[in-house]
């Protein structure tokens, strides 16, 4: 027998630096159930992925114009006029400036405007480059993604913290636009479990617009993503962002009674907080909670009122058909009765939100897998034009949610769900949804889907109370005043329903991929806005008509929409979108005007990328819009086409990958109009540089 | 059998070694009366191989060997019947430890990767003869076929090579060329390098292989790399179970008491010839893992492991009888 050393001496053996913990050893298990997506083929509703490479090869540099490329989408460029001048989005018809049937996340955030219900695409603290993909629910998707996931859902993912280490610098030039933006991505210690990873990005941005339209903006942007893991079962993610700019606001042409062309402020921030935490092997909880705030600073004198007013009355004489004479003794006497020339308008609005979301996954069974989860919100307006109150508003809104997968086997698969809302508009409602998933064969899926959704009303449709009160000579006690009033909402509102049915295919034929999609949608209580008789104090004289929102009557809407990708070669590829969509109703009286024409009959759009080689790329890209009639601000275009190309050349100097970019939108400058016949779209040309290093 | 032609293949890496010490090996023809399992420290899967290792001695009804366990951890020194013993070393620190007993005594390495056994027999000038292992490593051709039965229509399948891995290029290369697969690598020479060239390489191919390396897969690393994999879509075949419970798609893998059934079957072999140990050998025995979530996340029908594991084997057996076909 003998006595032999243990390893010491020859510790410096290890030069390869394996061991069996390396082969062995427990990997933190990271593809959890909550992480892992169904795929399109399980997914209960149509899907559609804008991803990294599109969104490069389109050339898009405005996050909202990314969704032509999704079929059965509208996107009008800087539409209303009125407190946004942004894109306004639509799917499936319902096009309006301040269009507020969709859910719009960020990374999980909720970024509607309580006040509208819609977007402000460009106060978004993000850039079209920190985005790593758009998922795009195609109808109505309330049990997963709640409240107002009405006609769809846009969901945009941010480029993980952990994605990029270094920095970058993107340089945009074009006509009318100048961007720029720094980011830097790191780790903050080396003990890689215990890293802290995250990304910090500052741009700078500023767009003229259209032309002859007062719609400029000037954007700063600056925004933080921390991830922090605990230990294998915990992570922490941060995110902080802050935007602030000015907006151009007013149209001399369209709204000539109070507003003038002006600039505005704006400012909005948020901060998240997310916790994942692994329960168990087939089982994650989530808590998320944020707060975000957007604020415009908007005190301004209003337009001559007695130059107005002359005009007004002049116009409205001579159409009744009054002699010249006597109708500019009206103007003029009208005129003369105004205490003032101008009177102050406050159009500060601030609108804070407050979000809490627990959420629950894991699989029940090997083939039931499982979601619920609740969720608190409250959020607060203060927007007294608008709302005619110095006071702030608050919204609460209570859900719960749930759904499940079950697989009945290799070729069938059900999803069920519902969520039940509470809020302070519109009380309790239940939105429920089923889908049957069945593959034919092993690359052919067909869904049979049914879902339905709410739409709560939003304050313009439940608060709108403006009331500008314009003082009257000669000075008495009480003062006596015309009122100038657009709305009296009395609110008590139903809310907008919608019950989806859908037919969806998903195949693959050779090269071909093929989404296509047949919908047979029913939309109930659409809110239409009518005429409303006020009484007022003896001392108010009222000068128009107020308006009022009500439950009107119903629309069906049914069509077919196809997305198609072909892969011509290893290095060409073809993506296609086509929608018709077909608006009808029993009692189009009862609906607000031109609903049914708020979706263009006919869609179609395309993107061919091709890659020279290692270093050129290109891209081509068809748009063809058939004509439509969006509601509110907007007015009848034609069907208009459009053309955009697109170039790249990558190169390395030194240490530095770069990128060199064109774009051209609208190549052949059509001058077509968008959205309204004040927006015409003309040419523009883009060079876009891009450094990492 | 086929197989053995492409395990000698694969473990050309070794031949150079076997070469060289087969030669000079020393004929002492000592039987050993027992077996000493030296480990560092008890962790499950040490205390899985002793109780398997144990049971499959008794299945083979084999009364010979006695079983004696040694954990470093608990003293600094240890004692073997150096002479009379076989020392089976769990994990690369024992096989280093054992290396160090005096060259006749017997070693059998287990839980040590393939790399790691070439230096330590490298650098402890043992002898193949009386110091064996059985390694870590799923060949290339078994890890390359189970991508093949998983997605048959695959042809372009990516991997990562670090600075421990690379010399396995030409080897991959040659076995994927069998398997009428195209091999597309990347290196990576620094961590920042790591996810820009893998997303540079899930661009380019139908599926990942993961090549054990530090310098690449880590459990620190696990993170990033099976989260931008999924973000592109693209499954990413492990090296372990542990790595498809994480999120790999799948993996060919030997369990503890595959490693056990094998590594008793050269005790009881070598038992009365103990300087004429095998030469190191790739785990006989394998598994298939899957994980079947990913698999459903990413759409890819797939069947079950057992499924898989039969259809490997007909595919191995099917190009044995080509292979055989053409010789005749």
């Amino acid at each position: 027998m003998l006595n032999a050393c243990t390893a010491h001496a020859i510790d410096g053996i290890s030069i390869q630096n394996l061991s069996e913990d390396d082969y062995i050893g427990d990997v933190p298990k990271v593809l959890t159930v909550s992480r892992l997506a169904q795929s399109k083929e399980d997914s209960p509703s149509a899907v559609t992925i804008i991803d990294r490479k599109t969104i490069r090869a389109s050339g898009i540099v405005d996050i909202p114009e990314l969704l032509r490329l999704v079929p059965g989408f509208y996107v009008g460029k800087n539409a209303g006029f009125i407190y946004n001048s942004n894109h306004a989005v639509s799917y499936h018809g319902m096009t309006s400036a301040y269009t507020g049937a969709m859910q719009v996340l960020i990374n999980g955030r909720s970024v509607y405007s309580p006040l509208y219900g819609g977007v402000q695409w460009s106060e978004l603290p993000i850039t079209v480059d920190g985005i790593d993909r758009i998922e795009i629910t195609r109808g109505p998707n309330a049990a997963s993604y709640g409240a107002n996931s009405f006609l769809g859902v846009i969901s945009i993912i941010t480029k993980d913290a952990k994605d990029l280490t270094g920095s970058s610098v993107r340089l945009t030039h074009g006509n009318g636009r100048n961007e720029a933006l720094y980011r830097y991505s790191g780790n903050l210690n080396n003990d890689a479990l215990n890293d802290v990873n995250f990304r910090v990005s500052v741009g700078y941005r500023e767009d003229n617009g259209l032309d002859n339209r007062n719609d400029y903006k000037r954007t700063n942007i600056l925004n933080f993503q921390a991830d922090k893991r605990i230990d294998a079962n915990n992570e922490f993610n941060i995110e902080l962002g802050l935007t602030n700019g000015d907006r151009a606001d007013g149209e001399a042409a369209k709204d000539f009674v109070l507003f003038v062309p002006r600039m505005r402020d704006i400012s909005s921030n948020y901060q998240l907080i997310r916790w994942r935490h692994n329960v168990s092997e087939d089982s994650d909880f989530s808590l998320q909670a944020y707060h975000s705030s957007n604020n415009t600073d908007d005190n301004f004198t209003s337009t001559n009122l007695r130059a107005n007013a002359r005009r007004l009355t002049l116009e409205r004489a001579l159409r009744r058909g009054t002699s010249l004479a006597t109708a500019q003794a009206q103007a003029n006497a009208f005129a003369a009765s105004l205490r003032d020339d101008q009177i102050s308008l406050n159009n500060d609005i601030q609108l804070d939100r407050y979000d809490i979301e627990a959420q629950h996954t894991f699989s029940a069974a090997n083939n039931l897998r499982i979601v619920w989860g609740g969720n608190l919100r409250l959020d607060t307006t203060y927007a007294p034009y608008w709302l005619g109150t110095e006071n702030t508003d608050h919204f609460n809104l209570q859900r719960v949610f749930g759904h499940a997968e079950w697989r009945l086997n290799d070729q069938f698969l059900v999803n069920m769900g519902s969520m039940v809302e509470h809020n302070s508009f519109s009380g309790t409602d239940i939105s429920p949804r089923a889908s049957f998933n069945m593959k034919l064969a092993p690359k052919h899926t067909v869904r049979f889907g049914v879902s339905s959704a709410t739409r709560t009303p939003n304050y313009i449709e439940e608060k709108y109370n403006d009331a500008t009160y314009i003082p009257r000579r000669p000075i008495t006690n009480p003062p006596r005043s015309y009122l100038f009033k657009r709305y009296a909402d009395s609110g008590n509102l139903t809310p907008e329903r919608i019950l989806s049915k859908e037919i969806g295919y998903l195949g693959q034929i050779g090269n071909f991929n093929i989404d296509a999609r047949l919908f047979d949608d029913d939309i109930r209580n659409i809110l239409i806005s009518k005429d409303v008789t006020i009484s007022v104090p003896p001392n108010i004289v009222s000068l128009n008509i107020p308006k009022t929102y009500i439950n009107g009557g119903s629309a069906k809407v049914r069509g077919f929409e196809t997305q198609v990708k072909f892969q011509l070669l290893n290095t060409t590829q073809l993506m296609a979108n086509f929608s018709h969509v077909d608006i009808s109703s029993d009692n189009a009286l009862a609906l607000p005007n031109g609903f049914t024409k708020s979706a263009p009959r006919n869609t179609f759009s395309a993107l061919i990328t091709h890659q020279f080689d290692h270093n050129w790329d290109a891209s081509y890209a068809y748009y063809q819009t058939g004509s439509v009639e969006a509601l509110g601000d907007g007015q009848p275009v034609a069907l208009n086409r459009r053309q955009d190309v697109w170039i790249a050349r990558k190169f390395n100097l030194n240490r530095v990958n770069a990128e060199l970019s064109m774009a051209v939108e609208n190549l052949f400058d059509e001058n077509y109009q968008e959205f309204a016949l004040y927006n015409t779209v003309g040419r523009r040309a883009l060079v876009n540089l891009n450094l990492n290093f | 059998m086929n197989c053995y032609k492409d395990k000698n293949k694969w473990l050309k890496v070794l031949a150079h070694v076997v070469l060289i010490f087969s030669l000079s090996a020393t004929k002492f023809a000592n039987a050993y009366t027992g077996v000493t399992i030296l480990m560092s420290s008890q962790t499950p899967a040490n205390t899985q191989f002793v109780d398997n290792f144990k049971v499959n001695l008794a299945y083979s009804k084999n009364n010979g060997l006695k079983v004696n366990v040694v954990v470093m951890q608990e003293s600094d020194k240890f004692e073997v019947a150096e002479n009379s013993e076989l020392v089976i070393a769990l994990g690369v620190k024992a096989l280093e430890a054992a290396s160090m007993l005096k060259h006749t005594t017997p070693v059998l390495g287990i839980y040590t990767p393939l790399p790691v056994f070439n230096q330590i027999l490298a650098i402890s000038k043992r002898e193949l003869g009386n110091f064996s292992a059985i390694v870590l490593d799923q060949p290339f051709w078994r890890q390359l076929t189970l991508i093949k039965t998983v997605l048959p229509e695959a042809k372009k399948v990516g991997v990562l090579l670090g600075s421990a891995s690379s010399q396995y290029l030409d080897l991959l290369r040659d076995e994927a060329d069998q398997l009428g697969l195209t091999l597309i690598d990347e290196n990576v020479n620094n961590d920042t390098e790591l996810i820009p060239n893998l997303k540079k390489l899930l661009e380019s191919s139908e599926a990942m292989l993961a090549i054990p390396d530090r310098s690449i897969y880590s459990r620190e690393t696990a993170e990033s790399i099976l989260l931008t994999s999924y973000r592109h879509q693209k499954p990413m075949f492990g090296y372990s179970q542990s790595y498809v419970k994480a999120g790999a798609l799948a993996s060919v893998y030997s369990s503890t008491k595959q490693i056990a059934k094998q590594a008793a079957e050269i005790a009881i072999k070598s038992q009365t010839a103990s300087n004429q140990l095998p030469s190191p050998q790739i785990p006989k025995y394998f598994s298939v893992a899957v994980n079947l979530q990913v698999a459903r996340s990413l759409n890819i029908a797939i069947a079950d492991e057992d499924a898989i594991y039969k259809k490997m084997l007909t595919l191995e057996n099917s190009e044995i009888v080509e292979n055989e076909e053409k010789k005749h």
